[in-house]
């Protein structure tokens, strides 16, 4: 019964480094429809959507847009056809006003126009579709929900009638998604299509008229949203064939070492990322922090690492309160934290003796202020040895290493003195199979041995093969806490998902 | 010896190779190039050439002086731009080092003070310049830049209305004899002492750079402030440090031009006018590396006297010197424009293959 306004047949995306980020996917919308699309991290989401909007080629598909097949060389030749990007970051100039901005994303379309056909427009649009937007404000003094409102009026000005939101509620507090949607349904009636890209299900479910879920680049099911509920979603977002066991024992649990009490703490922006987490960890376990990115995740284990100041709260290491101690003290009492991306862990520009030192660099200071090559060569040499990482000499830059080998370097780097505490941030993000057992592997070593590991991933296979608990996170809260066989992949599928079980 | 083995085993032999095929035929482009424009321009073009690569040679000990303020003034440069810092104040850290070390050297008559002074003067400039980059957010290279032409004029103010020497109004007091640097002499070639100075100022910039934890903290802080940032150090206190010993080499480039070759600062400083921003050049041929560094020091002295000569030589214009000397320093660059063009292509066709 309905037109397509678009058709993504077959679409394949590989990256030159070999990464397959879509497989063969079939992606329909209908006109006029709110149409989710929901998938955990690394699903496909963006890369299907960067290929809709002409940002990035597909290496193999067919793309049509109200019927018409389209090659697009780049986003400019979207928005021509009537496509509109909002994306997470905006891309709005903060200390020009309103107007400049909607004048300068219409001039790159239309020359010759006056900033006062610009308001005309604007505020023949605004009046449609129901905003009130202060045009000479500037954007720098306006709220996040307005700015984002600004957004959509720049994509409508340009006569979008497909209109793709990236994650548009992470950025906005309650009341403003309660705004968003109403916009949303105004839109739709005036039947300009929308693609709304989520990982939150109640979001989805509320808002959408249909689903397409991805998992791995693949499409898992397109479904009427009045048909599902928030369960069934969860587990087409989540659901697992197979997943590989690890030998790994039993433990018993031991005392605690480290105690966060009613932790908060701010991202980049200044908003709440991490809002009173309180968890306790004791010695020879791994608690698994499981959650979709850009859940605080990386706020809290920066705030445990001391690299990001703590709002309220504590953080106790063995009764003692570290809350306030600088970095360096932290690591010295035997807490050490791996990052979530080599390129914050290593400096790739210097070589792998330089690198094997970086985080103790206060071990290998002679008298004065003098390094001892000698020594920390030593060290690097053993380093090398101990973790298999694979290099040509110890003076080759870290840069030419494979990512495997350059973890392998900085996973080895920070547990080789046997910490008390490891804080490792998405461990095996980006490696390849056997990488991943080897650092898997190594952690549940250590874990026997005593240490105490606080293991923050998005993957669930990693968090389900390793952890002796799990903590879910979602928005800066703990959804849940509790063994892996409390967890069911559906359940944890809802609570990533924000829907509170029982 | 283990060092230089296992530096070969990370860099293959024919690397090294295509590198020396690279240097010697872009050098060639570049007299090439010289060599017709010369030509074009009515000028005797191997009488001009010879003395643009040749003049500088007739005097060794100047070759080498010349070369010891460009080797500091090189070295101002490069270590804050290892911490991410673009110092363009080489140029009045050298006055300032200039100034401080003569009226140190007037009133004490102690050679040692005088120097100490020249490049602790260079040290507080290049602090307070860091100072307002790091907690006032003043862009490095405009306070410089200002900085400069304050102290510029200031030297010159000072110079002719208080310190100038009645006999000689328009030079300065010159230096007591008790505070000056003299001569090496070597099998009877006589060598400004400043070279040699220079050069263990070289080694201690290299030892700080490379062997101690301060020299650590700049490196890495500038190489990734963030990954700097995890490992506990410090980016901000890494510019402070840097701009410290930039400053401190910048001061003992004018402290080391007043104190061992001038003896006196003229009304219009033009024996040190330019030498911060030649420093520029030496640094970046230099590939920021001190011992880099030494070279294109050298290199660049030679090209600037082997300039004056020719000008001399063949009446011709100043520009026509500094035209051709430019010349050949971008043939210099050359190869390591065409790698990036390399490897851009390559990086091209890699996308491409992965996408069609």
């Amino acid at each position: 019964m309905s037109e397509l306004a678009v058709e993504m047949r077959n679409v394949w995306k590989v990256y030159p480094d070999g990464t397959i980020a879509l497989r063969g996917v079939d992606f329909t919308v209908n006109k006029g429809e709110i149409h989710g699309l929901l998938g955990e991290n690394g699903a496909g989401k963006t890369t299907l959507m960067r290929i809709l909007y002409g940002e990035i080629r597909p290496s193999k598909g067919l793309i049509k847009v109200f019927g018409k097949r389209v090659n697009f060389k780049g986003p400019w030749d979207a928005v021509k056809t009537g496509i509109g990007m909002v994306y997470q970051h905006f891309s709005l100039i903060p200390s020009f006003t309103v107007l400049e901005n909607l004048y300068l994303s219409l001039t790159s379309l239309k020359r010759n126009i006056s900033l006062d056909y610009v308001r005309k427009l604007a505020e023949e649009i605004m009046s449609k579709v129901g905003f009130d937007i202060p045009l000479d404000a500037k954007v720098e003094d306006l709220a996040i929900g307005v700015q984002q409102r600004v957004e959509i009026l720049k994509t409508l000005m340009r006569d979008a009638r497909v209109i793709i939101l990236d994650e548009p509620t992470s950025v906005l507090t309650p009341i403003e998604v309660e705004e968003l949607f109403k916009t949303l349904t105004r839109l739709k009636k005036l039947g300009i299509t929308i693609i709304f890209i989520s990982h939150k299900l109640k979001e989805v479910k509320r808002v959408t008229d249909r689903i397409t879920v991805l998992r791995r680049g693949k499409v898992v099911g397109v479904v009427n949203t009045k048909d599902v509920n928030e369960v069934d979603l969860a587990r087409m977002m989540v659901g697992r064939e197979v997943f590989l066991k690890l030998k790994k024992t039993l433990v018993s649990p031991k005392e605690s070492i480290l105690a966060i009490e009613n932790l908060w703490v701010r991202d980049d922006r200044g908003l709440d990322a991490v809002r009173g987490i309180s968890l306790i960890l004791r010695k020879g376990e791994i608690l698994g922090i499981a959650g979709i990115q850009g859940n605080g995740q990386k706020e809290l284990a920066e705030a445990i690492a001391g690299l990001r100041p703590v709002i309220k709260g504590r953080i106790l290491l063995e009764n003692e309160d570290i809350t306030n101690l600088p970095p360096y003290l932290r690591y010295r009492k035997g807490l050490s934290y791996i990052p979530d991306s080599r390129s914050i862990g290593l400096i790739l520009d210097l070589n792998v003796v330089s690198n094997s030192i970086l985080t103790r660099l206060r071990d290998f200071v002679g008298r004065g202020t003098s390094i001892l090559w000698g020594k920390a060569r030593e060290f690097a040499g053993s380093l090398t040895r101990r973790f298999n990482v694979i290099v040509e000499s110890l003076n080759t830059p870290v840069k030419y290493l494979s990512g495997g080998n350059q973890q392998k370097l900085m996973v080895g780097r920070e547990v080789a003195t046997l910490p008390k505490v490891i804080v490792a941030s998405e461990p095996t993000h980006g490696l390849d199979v056997s990488a991943t057992e080897y650092i898997r592997s190594l952690l549940i070593k250590l874990r026997d041995m005593g240490v105490a590991i606080l293991l923050i991933s998005s993957d669930l296979d990693e968090i389900l093969q390793l952890s002796d608990r799990i903590a879910v996170i979602y928005e800066g809260r703990i959804m849940a806490i509790g063994k892996p066989q409390d967890f069911t992949l559906e359940k944890l599928g809802l609570l990533m998902g924000g829907v509170k079980v029982e | 010896m283990s060092k230089l083995g296992s530096l070969l085993r990370g860099w293959r032999l024919s690397e090294y190779l295509v590198i020396i095929i690279e240097v010697c035929g872009s050098i060639a482009l570049g007299i090439g190039i010289a060599t017709s424009l010369l030509y074009v321009l009515g000028f005797d073009p191997g009488k001009g050439m010879a003395l643009l690569l040749g003049g500088g040679f007739t005097d060794p000990d100047y070759l080498l002086s010349r070369a010891t303020f460009i080797m500091m003034t090189g070295l101002a440069f490069s270590i804050p731009l290892m911490a991410g810092l673009f110092n363009i104040g080489g140029e009045g850290q050298m006055y300032v080092g200039g100034l401080v070390s003569l009226l140190t050297a007037i009133y004490t008559g102690n050679l040692l003070l005088a120097l100490i002074a020249g490049g602790a003067a260079g040290l507080a400039l290049g602090l307070f310049i860091a100072a307002l980059r790091v907690y006032r957010g003043v862009n490095e290279v405009i306070s410089s830049i200002m900085l400069n032409w304050t102290l510029y004029y200031l030297t010159i103010y000072l110079i002719t209305n208080t310190f100038y020497d009645p006999l000689a109004p328009h030079e300065s007091i010159k230096v007591p004899l008790s505070a000056r640097l003299g001569f090496i002499s070597i099998n009877g070639f006589k060598l400004h002492v400043i070279f040699p100075i220079s050069l263990v100022f070289i080694l201690l910039a290299y030892y700080v750079l490379y062997h101690t934890k301060i020299g650590f903290e700049i490196r890495a802080s500038g190489l990734s402030p963030k990954a700097a940032k995890y490992a506990s150090l410090n980016p901000e206190r890494a510019m402070i440090y840097a701009m410290c010993l930039g400053g401190f080499f910048g001061g003992v480039a004018g402290a080391l031009n007043v104190l061992g070759f001038t003896y006196y600062i003229d009304t219009l400083l033009t024996t040190m006018y330019g030498m911060g921003f030649d420093g520029i050049g030496v640094a970046l041929m230099g590939r920021g590396h001190p011992i880099g560094i030494v070279f294109s020091s050298i290199f660049f002295s030679m090209l600037i006297i082997g300039g004056q000569s020719m000008q001399m030589a063949l009446n011709a214009p100043k520009e026509v010197a500094d035209a051709l000397s430019g010349i050949i320093i971008m043939a210099l660059a050359l190869p390591y424009a065409y790698r990036m063009v390399l490897s851009y292509l390559r990086a091209r066709r890699l996308i491409s293959r992965g996408s069609y």
